[in-house]
């Protein structure tokens, strides 16, 4: 990637592409605009190969990265947040974990990968409810913790002692994922 | 703040829910902390496997032709290695230090400026992700420069695996007009080896990244004020300096 090389770029794409569409889908709740994102993020990630060292670190999480910030970024350019927002608050509230389970995985769908997503979504499924919905919220709404108090009519202080609490499970449930705590 | 309420905003900085001025306080004890920042990097890489929750959706067909050919159009920013244009290098750090600590919002400003030069490369994400795996990476080495006790200071986060340094400065007033500041490394009985030069911003601070040459280890770090450009050795006594010490 870092010398520039086309072929790795198609590879990156081939290897994460499907994610990348997933998540800016998920957070942009649109094709076309998705379709942006991801071309958007790919595009950054080729221009900026040399400020990542792929040999360290997980390459899906700099492409997550990017693209969840892009993503966010066009919602919020778009002025249709508060759209967005009201159809999650339209999901139940089972969220978007439960969608998951529903979704047939591609047939293409590497192992790894597989078995990754399901250990995550599991993770996130198994937070109590208020605890999953503050981190939905905050990671596919992009929404602080003050906006997710407004929007949940909630205290300040209990979103935050919700995020804080859901996190520090996943972090346990998703040891096995995490480069520190996998033994 | 107790350290007990400051690890507390490190799951909600981990999923960027933090108001502005709160990510600003809380990334300026990061750079003090190194529980939090162990807490950070973790919660961070739970945050960044969330990407996995979303419910699967294929691409369309055309994206990655797509993608392919605009990458046609672009050529790739290379790693530099050799010593470039310092006007270059220092609109470069300008681009590397949005994102992180004080630096952002300060250096917004001149970013933007910079930005029309380096279209390509004014890059806010990657830069801060850089620069967050930079300095969050396990076995980085720190050193505390300091002028006996006294203002101005220096933070260095050096990254073997990375090649690569982040500092962060305080309290020091820009160099003078046809003056530049320039960041050395120094192995025991080796002459000292410029890792770059540097100006801080009008208030005094700046985060910056430079690239330590390959193969390069060393023992202690020091700045000194040079002529415009940088020196190949330097030219006066050190008036920062420190001693590189293992990750804390």
């Amino acid at each position: 990637m870092a010398g520039g090389d086309e072929r790795a770029l198609g590879a990156l794409y081939d290897r994460h592409g499907e994610m990348a569409y997933s998540l800016a889908l998920a957070i942009a709740r649109e094709r076309a605009d998705a379709e942006e994102i991801v071309a958007d993020a790919f595009g950054q990630a080729w221009r900026n190969a040399a400020s990542y060292d792929p040999g360290r670190g997980s390459v899906a999480g700099w492409l997550a990265t990017i693209t969840r910030t892009r993503a966010l970024d066009l919602v919020r350019a778009r002025g249709r947040r508060d759209r967005a927002m009201e159809r999650a608050a339209q999901v139940d509230s089972n969220g978007l974990a439960s969608t998951m389970g529903a979704a047939a995985d591609p047939p293409d769908l590497r192992i790894e990968r597989g078995e990754a997503r399901r250990l995550v979504a599991r993770s996130l499924g198994e937070l109590p409810d208020p605890q999953r919905r503050v981190i939905e919220l905050a990671y596919f709404g992009g929404l602080s913790q003050s906006e997710i108090a407004a929007e949940l009519r909630e205290p300040l202080g209990t979103v935050k002692t919700r995020m804080r609490a859901g996190m520090q499970k996943l972090r346990g449930s998703l040891a096995a994922l995490l480069s520190g705590g996998g033994s | 703040m107790t350290d007990h309420q400051w690890s507390e905003l490190a799951a909600p900085y981990a999923l960027d829910a933090l108001a502005p001025d709160e990510r600003e306080r809380f990334e300026a004890h990061l750079s003090e902390c190194a529980a939090c920042r162990g807490e950070v990097r973790e919660l961070r890489e739970v945050t960044v496997l969330l990407a996995d929750a979303a419910p699967t959706a294929t691409p369309p067909a055309g994206l990655r032709d797509r993608i392919l050919r605009e990458a046609r159009q672009v050529r790739p920013i290379r790693r530099r290695r050799a010593p470039i244009v310092p006007w270059l290098a220092a609109a470069a750090s300008l681009v590397l230090a949005v994102g992180f600590g004080y630096a952002y919002l300060r250096e917004r400003a001149a970013l933007q400026q910079a930005s029309a030069a380096l279209a390509a490369q004014t890059d806010s994400l990657a830069a801060r992700d850089s620069l967050i795996a930079t300095i969050f990476s396990p076995d980085v080495a720190t050193a505390a420069l300091a002028a006996t006790g006294k203002p101005p200071s220096a933070r260095l986060y050096w990254n073997p695996s990375r090649h690569r340094v982040v500092m962060a400065v305080f309290d020091l007033p820009p160099a003078p007009a046809g003056r530049t500041y320039q960041l050395w490394a120094i192995a025991q009985g080796s002459k000292p080896v410029s890792l770059g030069v540097f100006n801080t911003a009008a208030d005094g601070r700046l985060t910056t990244a430079m690239d330590v040459p390959v193969g390069l280890a060393f023992e202690v770090t020091a700045v000194t004020e040079e002529p415009a450009g940088g020196s190949p050795q330097p030219t006066q006594k050190p008036f920062l300096q420190g001693k590189m010490a293992p990750a804390d």
